[in-house]
């Protein structure tokens, strides 16, 4: 009896928006008279920091300073459409919806400057919260004074608006192929786990998790290791602690208070290391990709390949608790070889559970 | 300075850590009344008779509401969608789980609220229950839709295929075949933060619904949709949210509080306590995943057969949309030229499943990740090298036919093993994800690979408007 270390890795994939798409989000932008920029979008923000990644995206779509820009997301009134804050959909498809919209402002910006430098706008740009000439930059005039002479001398709202919208993918039922891509950019990530496995009380520690993660463009770097440490967590839960279900296949007895169903506390944190990987999206904000969803994902495959690599045991039913983890090394049950067939499993499976040998399922094709 | 790519600070971290954000039930309004539920206390049963007219007599009683106070009472989150509505909001003639909402009391205080749904006289004909989704096509397994056991709307089939090429011949020229189960499990979203909302009823006939919703506009139209008004009638304040993890896409208190303060013309405010949202909210739905993987001594998967059962609990909910993505991704982050996936969405009596973080694609990550690590024990190959050899690359098409454009499964996957030291062979340690060639192009991926040149896809994100 003894405590057994063992190292698991797996590799995931997870898309960006609502599958199949069709799913939009809305913003508009309008210019207070001092230059200060104001944002209305209906994304909620979870918790994940949304409205702070939306400003940093608006700041430097117009090329203003952070602080001011401010992000109203309160109300369905003043805001427009966005579909949800799901299918990690936030930063990308929330976030082309600002960006949008604060390039739709920046036109306008760059046409009241245009009149006030007697410039034409295609020789303008925006630096820091002034408006330059292009290769004259001590030709310039700020945005607060843009917006001042829009509201006093021309008698004129800048304003902006934006739609993130990909259209509906068409799907043939028969076959499941699509007529066009299904979801906007595809992230990826790998975790490697390790654990510790006590073979007497099937207890599995993990003790250091080392996650990477290509998120295309890390908006706001800090925000995106909350979200891969928050997911990590959330993913150890799904891997070693909870059930809603505990007693399944009995459906009684299921925690009703955090003091009877085990989610993962800060006691079960391990040591996490996290590197991000800035593979670019085609068409994100500055080249984002999601990072929301799929951080609880990857854990899971791969606590059970490190208990595997531990004690030699696959448990591929979750969580595994201690009392899977030992039915498992008790019953050290081999793989069933039926000619070139490796069979794991059995029975579990839908054919050793039905009445009909799982003939229901399996035989849609027959 | 640039702010993109900056560790700018969260904008509402302070306000949280504080305890100064205000949250839905925060909000503070004059001559507020509470709600409370009657729920089933059943897993499944007809209801034989309901009277509510005990409730209504109760001093501090306002209203009392019931499937027949719903003008739309049977609304599908996804309908827009195509799929069909089969959740009742207050229960109509039978519960399909325990816990299942029958009808709601607006009182002065909650314990009015609880004393008068005691009062309520109903009457039950318990039901044989289903729990296990393996079971849900057996012969004489209890009825809980009349349409059948599975959900039956993807097309023409009751189930959610995808087909690409010659399965049959991947499996007759494969060297080994591993097949394995996998099966993860349900659980709760667990936000501090309770479903809860608090509806007011303004002087000029609109609603004002304060919601911890994720998605404003999608409950706004499932309010409407329930009630029959226009969306200018109603105003949802929201965006701040106590935690959410899918949970809280579901509209769980909105369209009832709706009622409620429409028929007492007095604001009202349901906050579920911790047992109702441990046990009657939804859970991350349970899946069954078995795989079986043609593959060669060489290590490559030639093809792939699956089947997926999704346990949608009573009723439909996300599920059919959730199960449709789980099949999009069934590979993973690999490349399968030849795959057959079915998919079953399976009703059960157990609370209805939702949307939980990684919706339809964790079940992937866990069932796809360990039948890899088993397929590399089978062969006795680096499961590392298994991945990678497999992984997605550019102009790679998937069991749906999406072309690959930007994939990362090689990046990541080295950057792991470089980060913990993990020793590749030298044909593994400098892939990248470019185009296959030479003996990454084996006869069996050549066909599933998009023609040079077409392997990007011109995202179709589209901006409209101007000033």
């Amino acid at each position: 009896m003894a405590r057994r270390q063992g190292r698991g890795f797996a590799t995931i994939e997870y898309p960006t928006g609502m599958n199949q798409n069709g799913d939009p989000s809305q913003a508009w932008i309008k210019l207070k008279p001092d230059g200060r920029v104001d944002v209305f979008a209906g994304t909620v923000d979870i918790g994940q920091g949304s409205k702070t990644v939306h400003t940093q995206i608006v700041a430097d779509a117009i090329g203003v300073p952070y602080d001011w820009v401010t992000m109203d997301n309160s109300n369905t009134d003043s805001s427009a459409v966005c579909t949800g804050t799901f299918a990690s959909r936030g930063t990308f498809i929330g976030g082309n919806a600002v960006r949008y919209a604060a390039e739709k402002a920046k036109e306008r910006i760059l046409e009241i400057a245009s009149k006030e430098l007697e410039i034409s706008a295609d020789d303008l740009e925006v630096v820091d919260g002034e408006v330059l000439a292009k290769g004259a930059p001590d030709r310039k005039i700020s945005i607060p004074d843009v917006a001042g002479a829009a509201t006093y001398v021309y008698g004129e709202l800048i304003t902006g608006n934006g739609t993130a919208l990909k259209p509906l993918a068409e799907l043939n039922d028969d076959d499941g192929s699509v007529t066009a891509e299904p979801h906007s950019a595809i992230s990826y990530a790998a975790c490697v786990i390790d654990v510790e496995v006590d073979d007497e009380t099937g207890e599995v520690t993990v003790l250091k998790m080392t996650q990477v993660y290509d998120v295309g463009r890390a908006i706001n770097p800090t925000l995106v290791e909350g979200q891969i440490e928050g997911g990590a967590m959330m993913g150890l839960g799904l891997g070693l602690l909870e059930d809603a279900y505990p007693r399944y296949p009995s459906v009684e007895h299921r925690g009703e208070q955090f003091g009877a169903y085990l989610a993962p506390s800060l006691c079960d944190m391990p040591e996490i290391d996290n590197v991000i990987i800035e593979n670019p999206s085609v068409d994100g904000p500055f080249g984002a990709k999601a990072i929301g969803e799929m951080a609880n994902n990857a854990q899971p495959p791969a606590i059970a390949a490190a208990i595997h690599d531990a004690v030699g045991v696959w448990v591929t039913e979750m969580p595994a608790t201690p009392e899977r983890v030992l039915r498992a090394l008790q019953a050290s049950a081999e793989p069933r070889l039926d000619g070139k067939r490796v069979i794991f499993d059995e029975e579990i499976s839908v054919a050793a559970v039905s009445a009909d040998g799982g003939e229901g399922f399996w035989g849609v094709d027959a | 300075m640039k702010a993109v790519g900056a560790r700018l600070p969260r904008y509402d971290g302070i306000a949280h850590v504080t305890g100064r954000t205000q949250y839905v039930d925060d909000v503070r309004v004059p001559g507020q009344l509470w709600v409370k539920a009657l729920r089933s206390p059943h897993h499944h049963a007809a209801i034989t008779h309901i009277d509510t007219a005990p409730a209504e007599a109760l001093p501090g009683v306002h209203a009392v509401v019931t499937c027949a106070d719903v003008p739309h009472n049977v609304y599908g989150h996804l309908e827009a969608l195509g799929v069909p509505a089969d959740e009742p909001l207050l229960a109509d003639g039978q519960v399909r789980y325990k816990g299942q909402p029958i009808a709601a009391v607006a009182a002065d205080s909650e314990a009015i609220a609880l004393a008068a749904l005691e009062a309520i006289d109903i009457r039950y004909e318990e039901r044989p229950a289903v729990f296990d989704i393996r079971q849900g096509l057996d012969p004489g397994a209890p009825e809980i839709h009349h349409w059948g056991p599975v959900y039956p709307h993807f097309g023409p089939h009751n189930h959610r295929r995808v087909r690409k090429g010659d399965v049959e011949a991947a499996f007759d020229a494969a060297d080994t075949i591993v097949e394995g189960v996998y099966r993860p499990q349900a659980i709760e979203h667990c936000p501090l933060e309770t479903q809860v909302s608090l509806v007011v009823p303004e002087a000029n006939g609109r609603l004002t619904i304060y919601s911890c919703t994720q998605a404003m506009y999608f409950s706004l139209g499932v309010v409407s949709a329930h009630l029959e008004w226009p969306l200018n009638k109603i105003k949802f304040v929201g965006g701040t949210v106590g935690g959410g993890f899918g949970g809280k896409v579901d509209t769980a208190t909105e369209t009832v509080c709706a009622l409620l303060a429409i028929k007492s013309q007095k604001p009202v405010k349901w906050r579920f306590t911790r047992e109702e949202e441990f046990l009657a909210s939804s859970t991350r739905a349970p899946w069954h995943v078995e795989i079986k993987d043609a593959v060669s001594k060489e290590g490559w998967i030639l093809g792939r057969r699956t089947l997926t059962l999704h346990d949608s609990g009573a009723y439909s909910r996300f599920s059919p949309y959730g199960l449709t993505k789980h099949a999009f991704h069934h590979t993973g982050a690999y490349t399968i030229p030849a795959v057959s996936f079915d998919g079953f969405v399976v009703y059960s009596n157990r609370v209805p499943t939702t949307a939980m973080r990684g919706f339809g694609v964790t079940s992937v990550s866990l069932a796809v990740e360990t039948h890899l690590n088993r397929v590399a024990q089978v062969l006795g190959l680096d499961p590392l090298e298994l991945r990678l050899k497999n992984a997605n690359r550019i102009g790679d098409t998937t069991g749906n036919r999406v072309v690959m454009h930007d994939p990362s499964t090689v990046a990541v996957t080295l950057a792991a093993a470089e980060r913990v030291g993990y020793e590749l062979g030298d044909e593994y340690r400098d892939m990248t994800s470019e185009r296959r060639t030479g003996e990454l192009l084996p006869e069996h991926l050549a066909g599933q690979q998009a023609p040079e040149g077409e392997h990007l896809i011109v995202h179709s994100a589209t901006t409209n408007g101007g000033h």
